[in-house]
């Protein structure tokens, strides 16, 4: 019942998709008349090379992203991000904008966060600037650097940051609730 | 290029200054939830699940998209869940392709998975789009 019979043909393939490099270069010719004159070309070639390279995510300063990061990598941002991020190290570089929270083991702050910043060890560059708290082990702030937030020695702390909010939270509510338990008492 | 609007989604003329622009690349370890936008070009390694716009965009083997792409350029060599709008599109022998390819141009190596509708469109669709249409599934 076989319409087609391809099954000779099938072992060529999976030999042919292995090698990814020799597939590009045959690639450039074909495309190129239609809309793409030669140097978009040539840059081509090397595209595909990096693939061997540690894998370290570049946020080049003409991307923008909306949303979040999440990596079990190095985040290296030139960029805009609108949204939260997680990586192991984080370099918020020279021109990035970060709208969020970053969090991460070591950050590195040399641009501009509007946000949160938790991580073990922490850098404010001299062209850093932080709207907003700091959680973190160790912290290095360069002179220049602009803060406006909170630093907190409280990462890794299980309850670290609801500790520092409770301890006048449950005073005052202490207060609160004595203050009007006596005199319901006296009415009573 | 001038009488592009500003908003065109698609640069059908390469950039003047675009050498200038660095690469941008999603590592293979990383995962994006939400949109990536650029005028340069970009290499995902790792995850996107949402959209991306590039000028030119590179989905490396073992990246993978589940969303709309939207470049002047693309080569997918990954796995991709979604929409493709690009001028040209290069499909490589280890892609893998679930959705629509609108292209003006394409490549499909031999060994490419493709399940997708792949219509051909015309310059000024990819000149005019400035909002990625809605299609029918």
């Amino acid at each position: 019942m076989t319409m087609f019979s391809r099954n000779d043909k099938t072992p060529e393939p999976t030999p042919a998709a292995k090698p990814v490099a020799t597939a590009t270069p045959i690639n450039p010719a074909p495309p190129a008349p239609q809309s793409a004159p030669a140097p978009m070309e040539t840059r081509r070639v090397p595209a595909p090379s990096p693939h061997g390279t540690p894998s370290v995510s570049v946020i080049s300063k003409a991307l923008k992203i909306t949303g979040e990061l999440e990596s079990t990598e190095d985040i290296h941002i030139e960029g805009e991000v609108d949204g939260d991020i997680r990586g192991v190290g984080v370099k918020i570089g020279h021109n990035a904008k970060v709208k969020g929270t970053v969090y991460g083991e070591e950050v590195e702050v040399a641009g501009t966060v509007i946000g949160k910043v938790e991580a073990r060890k922490v850098v404010i560059a001299s062209t850093g600037h932080m709207s907003g708290d700091v959680v973190h082990q160790d912290i290095r702030i360069e002179s220049g650097a602009y803060i406006d937030g909170h630093c907190r020695p409280e990462y890794g702390k299980p309850d670290g940051k609801a500790h520092a909010i409770q301890k006048p939270a449950t005073a005052s509510q202490n207060y609160s609730s004595a203050k009007p338990a006596e005199p319901a008492r006296s009415i009573a | 290029m001038s009488a592009l609007p500003q908003r065109a989604l698609i640069r059908t003329q390469p950039r003047r200054g675009d050498a200038a622009l660095p690469v941008s690349r999603i590592g293979n370890g990383l995962t994006v939830t939400g949109n990536l936008d650029t005028e340069g070009e970009l290499h995902v390694h790792g995850r996107v699940q949402g959209s991306l716009r590039a000028d030119r965009l590179v989905l490396a083997t073992d990246g993978e998209v589940e969303g709309d792409i939207v470049a002047r350029d693309a080569r997918i060599c990954g796995r991709v869940n979604g929409r493709v709008f690009a001028l040209n599109v290069t499909v490589d022998s280890t892609a893998d392709i679930t959705g629509r390819i609108f292209h003006h141009t394409v490549e499909v190596a031999r060994g490419a998975r493709v399940d997708a509708r792949m219509p051909w469109r015309p310059l000024n669709f990819f000149e005019t789009l400035e909002q990625i249409p809605e299609t029918q599934p």
